[in-house]
Order: structure tokens, then sequence, then C-alpha cells
């Protein structure tokens, strides 16, 4: 089960989906493009637990992480 | 003219509570009045939403499962843990909380000069200083492009430097 972590001020909303389905995996892309869309960076771990930020929907991910555009404080 | 500082503060801060006195007196009225109108998911005091220790505890959970375990053990002991920019390799620290949070440190391990940015909208702490974390490990310069630079405390007050 890979999941979409998106956080918000509640702390964060997961969205599980099954990868090895098609349509399951479809929905995750579209989340994918409409978040990053409006400005969420979307970043994974590595497995030596290292963040990296992906640009583009990678179905072989297994937790991504989303979170708004930074601004100045 | 210390003196004079003092008393400002000190009037500021009897205001303050005074204020907070007056609306907590106005929240348990109505809260009295109407005790079934309480939403959770609704706000019911500026600044303060039903809930809102369970939210800050899942952002401190999910940060925990994203820092290293030397940034985990950092941060269990000091409530900081040190990161390195991935353009400059400098360190930088980032202490619990949402704001005015990250210092750049010198060679020694000391503070240099303080940056403030932050997710868009309201988000929980440890949300707050992940995305923190993940944006000096993974795009030192653009990050810091959009930050405030602010002196850090040396005795006097803290200054911004507008970027």
């Amino acid at each position: 089960m890979a999941t979409q972590i998106v956080m918000d001020r509640t702390g964060d909303t997961r969205h599980n989906f099954d990868a090895k389905n098609a349509d399951a995996l479809l929905k995750a892309e579209e989340r994918f493009t409409e978040l990053t869309g409006a400005g969420f960076t979307a970043a994974v771990r590595t497995t030596s637990g290292e963040a990296v930020v992906k640009r583009t929907f990678d179905p072989n991910a297994e937790e991504t992480l989303f979170f708004p555009r930074l601004v100045g404080g | 003219m210390l003196r004079q500082l003092l008393r400002n503060a000190k009037e500021r801060l009897r205001l303050f509570l005074s204020e907070c006195g007056r609306r907590a007196r106005v929240l348990r009225v109505s809260l009295r009045r109407q005790p079934d109108r309480i939403d959770p998911s609704s706000r019911f005091a500026p600044g303060f939403r039903y809930g809102y220790w369970e939210g800050e505890a899942r952002g401190l959970e999910l940060l925990k499962e994203w820092l290293s375990p030397e940034q985990f053990a950092q941060y269990d002991a000091n409530s900081y843990f040190e990161v390195t920019g991935c353009h400059s390799g400098k360190r930088y620290r980032i202490s619990h909380g949402t704001s005015m949070n990250i210092h750049e440190l010198d060679g020694a391990g000391r503070p240099r000069v303080g940056w403030c940015f932050a997710p868009k909208g309201h988000l929980v702490a440890g949300d707050v200083m992940l995305a923190q974390k993940i944006a000096l490990e993974t795009d030192e310069r653009g990050v810091l492009a959009v930050a405030n630079k602010f002196f850090v405390q040396t005795g006097r007050r803290n200054t911004l430097l507008h970027h």
C-alpha cells in the first residue's frame, strides 16, 4: 500500500492507495499533479533516509510527502 | 530608559492578560449557554481549535519519521536538530517552532545569522520544521532566496533584515 501525505492544519491528511491498481494509480497521479500545480512540493525518502524532491509522479514511491509553498516569514 | 521600557512591557503584558481573561470569560459563558453547539472541527476561539494538540502531536510524529537517527537524537535531547545545506554545505539549526527558528551556524557551531521561512498557511510546528529541513537539504539557494534574514540575539533585540 502506497501513501500520499499532505500537510494541512490538522497535521496531515493521508491518502492510501494500491499502487498495483491502475485506477488508484491514476487517481494518485492526478492528486500529485493537482497539488504540485497548486504550489506544493512533493518529496520522497530514499532507502538511506535522504529526502528527494520529485517534480513528476513516481509510481514506485511508497510514501510521498506534500508541503505547501515556502514563503519568507 | 531601561525602566521606561520595562514599564511599557509590563503595561502591555497587563493589557494582554486582561484581554485573555476577558476572552476566556466570554467563551465560558457562551459554552455554558450552548453546550451542544461545539463543533469539533470549528474554531471556537481565535488562534485555537478543538483538536489542536492532536494535530501538533501528529505533526511531530511525521517529523520524527523523516529525521535521520542523528537528527532525531538531537531533537529529542535539545528540541532542535541540525541540517546541512545542499548547495553551500553550511550547517543550519532548526529549533522547535514555526517562525524565526532557523539559525545558520559558523564553523564553531555558534549561531551566526537567522533565517525565517515557512510553508504557506497555518501548519503545526512539526510540519513546519519538516518542510524547513527538506527545503534546506534539497533546495537551499531557492529557499534562502525567499527567506527573511535576521540577526541572532547577542544581548540586544533581534532585528529583521528585509531581504
